[in-house]
C-alpha cells in the first residue's frame, strides 16, 4: 500500500501510484462514495417497503403492517425519491468525476475547493433528511407547487446544488490548468464525458435554482403567498430531465472508457464516443416538456418541437449502443468467440464488475424503449402519470444507472479500502437478483399503469382498482421483495468490504491518461457547443415560459401545506 | 473524423426508424385527431365561486353533447358521479381550487393535469355502458389515495332510464 501526501498547493507534478491512492485522494473520493451509498442505504429500503404497500394481497394479509421508520407512505416514498434520486447520486457524481479527473489528467483538483462543495451537500444532506423525518417535508422529489415544505428542505436542495457547481468549477479548473500545459492534445474521453456532464449541469440547474431562491424558499420562509404552478412546473423540468442525463453520463463514461479494458478489448471508436456525449450536452436541455405533455399550460406546438428533439437525444444513446456493444464483440472475439452471436455470450460472466454493467444495459433496453414510448406525445395520453412511469424510469435510473454505479463501487470501494471486495459471488448474486428483481417490479409496474393504475399513490386499498391492477401490481410486489433481497446482499459486500476482507486488492483502476490522436481537435470547442446549447434553449423554452406567465393578473396561486386543505395566509 | 461502414448503417436504420416514430406521431395529431391538452384559459383558483365552475356539473347541451364542469380539491372531485347515456360526447372543463392534481379517466385516454389557475380541457366520447373511474393521479396530500370519482355510463335499453 501506497499512502502518499500530497502537497495541497504546489505546481510540482503529483504522482499517483498505479496501484494505490494517495492519502488525499482516498479521502476526498471517499467522503463521497461513502455519503452516496449512505444516502442509498436510506433510499434503496424504502423502495420495496412500498411496493408491498401498494399490493392489495399484502395489505390484505397484514393490515397492520408499516413501513419500518417512515410510517407515512408519502414520508417514504419523499425519501426514496430524494435520497435515491437527488443525494446517492450527485454525491457519487462528484466523487466519481474527482477520481476519473485526477488519474486520467494526472493532476490533482483544487483540495480546498473540493472540501468545500463536500461540506456544502453534506450539510445539504443534513438538512433534508431532518426536514423529511420530522414529516415536514412531504412534498416528494418533485415538490411541486403550491405545496410547501419547511425550509430546510429547500436550504438543503440549494446546499446540495451549490456544491455542485463548486465541484463542477474545479472540475474545469484543472481542465484548462492540463489544456495549457498540453496544448494540441486530446483529452481523454472520460474526462471530455464529465466535462460535457458539468456543463450541461451548470446550465440545467439554473432553472430549479430560479424556482427554489425565487418562488419556494421566500414562500417556505413566510415572504411570498402566491405562485404560478405552471411557471414552477416548466422550472422545475427544464432541471428535471438533463438530471437523468446527469445521472446516465458518467455511467457511460464506465461502458465507454472503463468497460471495454475491463471486457478484456478496447473502445471501437474514441471520436464517435465524443460526437455522442456532445448530442448529449446539446439536446439533454431543449427537451423538458415530455413532462409537460399533460399540462394545461403549454402549447401542443411546444410539445410537438419537445417531442421531436426527444427522439433527437436518443441516437446518441442508439450511437452508444453500437459503439460499447462492438467493443464487448471485439474482446469477446479476441478470447475466441466464433460465431455471429456468439460473442454475446462470451464475456467475462464472473466478473462482478462487468457483469454489473451487462445487467444495467439490459435493463437499459427495456428503459430506452419504453422512453421512446413516454416521449411519443399522443402515446404518453394512455401512460401519463400512470404506475408505467416509475416502471420506464427504474429501467433507466434504477437499472442502467444503478447498476453500473454498483459495479463502478465493487472495484472503487476496494481501491478506497486497500483491501479486495469482500465476496465476488455475493456481488454476483446481488446484480442478478437486481436485474431479476427489477424487471418483474418494472412489468408488474408498467402493466397496472396501462390499466390505469396512478403512479405516486398508496394503492393497497383503495377502492377503484380493477382485477389487472391488483394482479400486477402484487407482482410487482414480487419483484420488490426480490430487489429487498439484492439490497441486502449489496450492503452485506459493503460492510465485509470495509470491515472484514483481509485480501489485498491488485489491480490498477480502469483510467485511461491520453485522449484518441486521431479524434477531432473541433470536438473540443466549448464555446460553439455551449452556444449551440444556449440557441436550442432559447427557442424551445422561451415560449414556454412566455405563454405560461400570467402578464395580465400576476401570480394567483396560494400555498398550501401538503396535509392541510386551506391556504397559507399572511 | 472515421465512421466504420457498419456504424454508418446503423445510424441511417436509428435515424430512419426514428423518422418513422416521428411520421406515426404526427399522423396521430393531424389525421386520426388526437389532442393534446392545450391552453383554453386561466383562472383565479381563490375566486371560483365567480366563475363558470360556481356550479360543477353536468350540462345536457343536446343533440347527445355534454358540458361538465369539474372542480379538483383536496381531496375529492366536485361533482364525484356523472351519469351520462351510451353514445354520449362529454367536453370535460376542469380545474383545481387547491394545489394540483391528476384527471384520468380509466380506459377513455383523458389524461390532464389540474394546475390551480389553469383551466383544462378534453373531450371524451363514451360509446360502451359501465362505470369508470375519474382517478387523481398526482400526488395531493394524505388523501390523494381516496380522491377519485365515477362516470357512470348508461344504456338506456337495459337501465331503463332516460334523461
Amino acid at each position: 500500500m501506497q499512502a502518499v501526501q500530497s502537497p495541497q498547493r504546489s505546481s510540482a507534478p503529483v504522482v499517483f501510484p498505479r496501484v494505490g491512492m494517495l492519502t488525499s485522494e482516498r479521502w476526498l473520493i471517499g467522503v463521497h462514495v461513502m455519503s452516496a451509498l449512505f444516502a442509498l442505504s436510506i433510499g434503496i429500503l424504502m423502495g420495496p417497503f412500498q411496493t408491498f404497500r401498494r399490493a392489495p394481497a399484502f395489505v390484505q394479509a397484514f393490515p397492520d403492517w408499516q413501513i419500518p421508520v417512515f410510517s407515512y407512505y408519502y414520508q417514504a416514498l419523499t425519501m426514496h425519491g430524494v435520497m435515491n434520486a437527488l443525494f446517492f447520486t450527485t454525491f457519487f457524481i462528484v466523487g466519481f468525476s474527482y477520481f476519473v479527473t485526477q488519474r486520467s489528467l494526472q493532476r490533482p483538483i483544487n483540495q480546498t475547493m473540493g472540501w468545500i462543495a463536500f461540506v456544502l451537500m453534506f450539510i445539504g444532506l443534513g438538512l433534508i433528511l431532518y426536514a423529511i423525518w420530522t414529516n415536514q417535508a412531504n412534498v416528494l422529489y418533485t415538490f411541486y407547487s403550491p405545496m410547501l415544505a419547511h425550509p430546510t428542505f429547500y436550504l438543503g436542495l440549494v446546499l446540495l446544488a451549490v456544491g455542485s457547481w463548486v465541484a463542477g468549477a474545479a472540475i474545469f479548473m484543472a481542465y484548462i490548468a492540463w489544456k495549457k500545459e498540453h496544448p494540441g492534445e486530446r483529452v481523454p474521453l472520460a474526462v471530455f464525458a464529465i466535462l460535457v456532464n458539468q456543463i450541461m449541469w451548470q446550465i440545467c440547474t439554473l432553472g430549479v435554482a430560479i424556482e427554489i431562491l425565487v418562488l419556494l424558499l421566500p414562500a417556505s420562509l413566510g415572504f411570498l403567498f402566491v405562485t404560478d404552478v405552471q411557471v414552477g412546473r416548466a422550472l422545475f423540468w427544464f432541471f428535471g430531465h438533463p438530471l437523468v442525463y446527469f445521472w446516465l453520463i458518467p455511467a457511460y463514461v464506465s461502458w465507454y472508457t472503463m468497460l471495454p479494458t475491463q471486457a478484456g478489448g478496447k473502445l471501437f471508436s474514441d471520436s464517435l464516443g465524443r460526437v455522442a456525449f456532445l448530442m448529449l450536452l446539446i439536446f439533454s436541455l431543449p427537451v423538458g416538456v415530455h413532462h409537460l405533455y399533460a399540462d394545461p399550460g403549454v402549447s401542443a406546438v411546444s410539445k410537438g418541437i419537445h417531442t421531436v428533439l426527444t427522439f433527437v437525444v436518443a441516437i446518441p444513446s442508439f450511437m452508444t449502443a453500437f459503439n460499447v456493444g462492438a467493443s464487448l464483440e471485439y474482446a469477446a472475439r479476441k478470447r475466441g468467440a466464433r460465431g455471429p452471436l456468439s460473442w454475446l455470450f462470451h464475456q467475462k460472466w464472473g466478473d462482478p464488475v462487468v457483469v454489473a454493467q451487462l445487467g444495467g444495459m439490459i435493463l437499459f433496453i427495456m428503459g430506452g424503449f419504453s422512453g421512446l414510448i413516454n416521449a411519443s406525445l399522443t402515446l404518453n395520453i394512455a401512460l401519463h402519470n400512470t404506475a408505467w412511469i416509475p416502471g420506464h424510469f427504474h429501467m433507466t435510473l434504477g437499472g442502467a444507472v444503478t447498476l453500473t454505479y454498483i459495479g463502478i463501487t465493487y472495484w472503487l470501494l476496494p481501491m478506497l479500502r486497500g483491501r479486495a471486495l469482500y465476496s465476488d459471488k455475493m456481488a454476483l448474486a446481488q446484480v442478478w437478483t437486481w436485474v431479476v428483481g427489477m424487471l418483474i417490479f418494472g412489468h408488474g409496474m408498467g402493466t397496472a399503469g396501462i390499466a390505469g393504475a396512478p403512479r405516486r399513490t398508496d394503492l393497497g386499498a383503495v377502492p377503484y382498482l380493477n382485477d389487472t391492477m391488483i394482479f400486477w401490481l402484487n407482482s410487482s410486489a414480487i419483484g420488490g421483495f426480490v430487489l429487498l433481497i439484492s439490497s441486502i446482499l449489496l450492503y452485506v459486500n459493503i460492510v465485509g468490504t470495509l470491515a472484514f476482507s483481509t485480501k489485498p486488492y491488485d489491480y490498477e483502476p480502469p483510467i485511461a491518461h491520453r485522449g484518441d490522436p486521431n479524434s477531432p481537435l473541433w470536438l473540443e470547442r466549448w464555446g460553439l457547443w455551449i452556444g449551440i446549447t444556449l440557441f436550442l434553449i432559447l427557442i424551445a423554452w422561451a415560449p414556454v415560459f412566455v405563454e405560461s406567465l400570467n402578464f395580465v393578473d400576476g401570480f394567483n396561486a396560494p400555498f398550501f401545506d401538503p396535509a392541510r386543505p386551506s391556504p397559507i395566509t399572511p | 473524423m472515421h465512421i466504420d461502414e457498419l456504424e454508418r448503417y446503423w445510424l441511417i436504420a436509428v435515424s430512419v426508424t426514428l423518422g418513422v416514430f416521428t411520421a406515426a406521431l404526427l399522423a396521430s395529431v393531424f389525421i386520426f385527431g388526437v389532442r393534446l391538452p392545450s391552453p383554453v384559459g386561466r383562472i383565479d383558483p381563490t375566486n371560483l365561486e365567480n366563475t363558470e365552475f360556481a356550479e360543477p356539473g353536468l350540462r345536457d347541451m343536446g343533440d347527445g353533447q355534454y358540458t361538465a364542469h369539474i372542480v379538483a380539491q383536496m381531496w375529492n372531485f366536485m361533482p364525484r358521479e356523472i351519469r351520462v347515456p351510451v353514445g354520449s360526447e362529454v367536453l370535460f372543463n376542469v380545474t383545481s381550487r387547491d394545489i394540483t392534481h391528476g384527471f384520468f379517466i380509466e380506459a377513455h385516454n383523458a389524461n390532464l393535469m389540474l394546475l390551480p389557475g389553469q383551466i383544462a380541457q378534453v373531450r371524451v366520447t363514451f360509446d360502451r355502458p359501465g362505470e369508470f373511474h375519474i382517478i387523481c393521479h398526482e400526488y395531493c396530500g394524505p388523501g390523494h389515495q381516496n380522491m377519485f370519482g365515477v362516470i357512470i355510463v348508461e344504456d338506456p335499453a337495459t337501465a331503463g332510464i332516460t334523461e
